[in-house]
């Protein structure tokens, strides 16, 4: 790397903007999801080639790539989604909080309530609006109705939904706009308090104005969770996120915080990708 | 040329539009280039037609400027370019004020060649000639650098700046001296020394355009940074 020592004070880092997390030299504290040497297979072919990569903790982290880069597959080991998967199997770690989520006494149950997911397409319940944000606490035992009112105020205004359905929390779900139907959605994912948020594309079935009501709704997530977005879009991949991955062909290509990989990449492969160059 | 890997977009319009930018901050480089090289030689030669045409010829050059700026603004809309595409267009934008600066510079160095000055008096403007042939080559090797976007050059010629303004500060003094020799002279020598600050902001800016091509070469801001550290790029 080039270092350049200023002349004088005018050089920038005093005044910059954001400041930035050194993601080879993160601290145990730092960290919420840290990835060790992962490697899958669906069947004999190899969808993951031997990814290492730390997630910060409290920050917006988005994996970006070509169709086919292994970038969702990444996403739906973190909750160990591939599991439902046959014939495929993984080797290597994540360690969430330093528990590997890939020991055998893990309770996978338990780890989906920890790491929760957000899918390309809503996929609300067709129940009330209120009866799919309690969802989760309903089967964690909780029947409380204080509690319960709480937790689905909370929820639906941690999911900037609130002041739209809080006069129509009994009616069905179904009846949502597609972006109120994704909101809610995530109302139900954070209302169980998880650690760490995925999302899968969560905006590519949505218009303009709804896409950027949910990236607000990001940006207002990151402080109470750890959030993790795959996504297509790569303006949305550098509004949203502190840190980009991009991924080729099941390869980490470079993972950098999100203002450097987005203006100066060190990699060319990177740099052909988001400038929309053939590779 | 090469370096900016221009035509390997998938998008062939944005091929087109990069294209058509470099070729109008080429053009405009040219004029600003003939420009200079005009009002020099008005001075030199005492030719009032020449620098009236230098004065004249100016307008081409905002011209340039704001459609170059328009279509830069264009495409950073539509385009949202990143990377390397986003630091061309940064490094363009920047560039074409520079360059625009340097052609109300020569500017006012043709402005010179309206003045009269006596027998006595043209060794004076031999000491600007001199400073003059300098700053143009300044000027000729920075775009020639941009044009290939050669990172090498730039740094290598970035250095072309520190004599420029010793020779300028050289020329001050010897100018102090006359006026204080011969106060009659004041006026003239006070247009010789405009003109000369005029040369002496143009290498500051030709040193510009230097870091803005090792910007997009690089991606490393280096303004304000000492030579040595240039060196170690």
């Amino acid at each position: 790397m080039i270092s350049i020592t200023p002349k004088a004070q005018a050089t920038g880092s005093e005044t910059s903007f954001e400041s930035k997390l050194d993601l080879t030299n993160l601290t145990p504290e730092q960290v919420a999801l840290d990835i060790n040497k992962l490697n899958l297979f669906y069947g004999k072919k190899q969808a993951l080639n031997n990814i290492s990569m730390s997630i910060p903790k409290g920050q917006v982290t988005a994996f970006i790539g070509p169709s086919g880069c292994g970038k969702s597959t990444l996403l739906r080991c973190i909750n160990r989604m591939n599991d439902l998967v046959d014939d495929c199997h993984i080797s290597g770690e994540i360690n969430l909080h330093g528990n590997n989520i890939y020991n055998k006494h893990v309770d996978v149950a338990e780890l989906r309530r920890k790491v929760g997911m957000v899918f390309q397409r809503p996929n609300p319940f067709p129940k009330t609006i209120y009866e799919n944000v309690v969802y989760g606490l309903r089967i964690m035992g909780e029947n409380n109705r204080r509690n319960l009112d709480e937790a689905v105020e909370k929820s639906l205004r941690s999911a900037a939904l609130w002041n739209e359905v809080k006069d129509r929390l009994h009616e069905s779900a179904l009846g949502l706009s597609g972006g109120q139907q994704q909101r809610l959605v995530i109302a139900r994912a954070i209302a169980i308090q998880p650690e760490v948020l995925l999302l899968d594309e969560p905006t590519s079935a949505l218009d303009p104005i709804s896409t950027l009501t949910i990236e607000e709704l990001i940006n207002d997530l990151k402080e109470q969770f750890t959030v993790v977005i795959v996504t297509h879009n790569m303006q949305q991949a550098a509004r949203v996120s502190d840190q980009t991955a991009f991924m080729y062909m099941g390869d980490l290509i470079e993972y950098s915080d999100t203002n450097t990989l987005f203006t100066t990449p060190q990699k060319k492969k990177t740099e052909d990708y988001i400038t929309g160059r053939y590779g | 040329m090469d370096k900016l890997q221009i035509g390997r977009h998938i998008s062939g319009q944005f091929n087109e539009d990069l294209e058509r930018v470099i070729n109008n901050v080429m053009h405009m480089g040219g004029l600003v280039e003939k420009q200079l090289i005009d009002a020099l030689a008005a001075v030199g030669q005492s030719d009032v037609n020449l620098a009236k045409q230098v004065l004249s010829n100016d307008y081409q050059i905002n011209a340039y400027e704001v459609s170059i700026d328009d279509e830069c603004t264009r495409i950073i809309a539509k385009r949202q370019p990143a990377a390397g595409d986003l630091r061309l267009i940064m490094a363009v934008v920047k560039t074409i004020a520079d360059l625009e600066r340097i052609g109300d510079e020569a500017e006012k160095i043709a402005k010179v060649a309206l003045e009269s000055f006596s027998s006595s008096q043209q060794d004076l403007l031999v000491n600007l000639d001199n400073l003059g042939r300098q700053v143009l080559e300044f000027l000729q090797a920075s775009l020639d650098a941009f044009t290939r976007m050669d990172f090498e050059t730039a740094i290598k010629i970035h250095q072309m700046d520190d004599k420029i303004n010793r020779e300028y500060e050289a020329l001050m003094r010897q100018l102090m001296t006359y006026m204080m020799e011969d106060p009659r002279s004041i006026p003239q020598v006070m247009t010789v020394i405009w003109s000369a600050r005029a040369l002496e902001r143009i290498g500051d800016r030709c040193q510009n355009i230097c870091e803005y091509i090792i910007y997009f070469v690089k991606g490393k801001v280096v303004r304000h940074t000492t030579a040595e550290d240039m060196q170690n790029l």
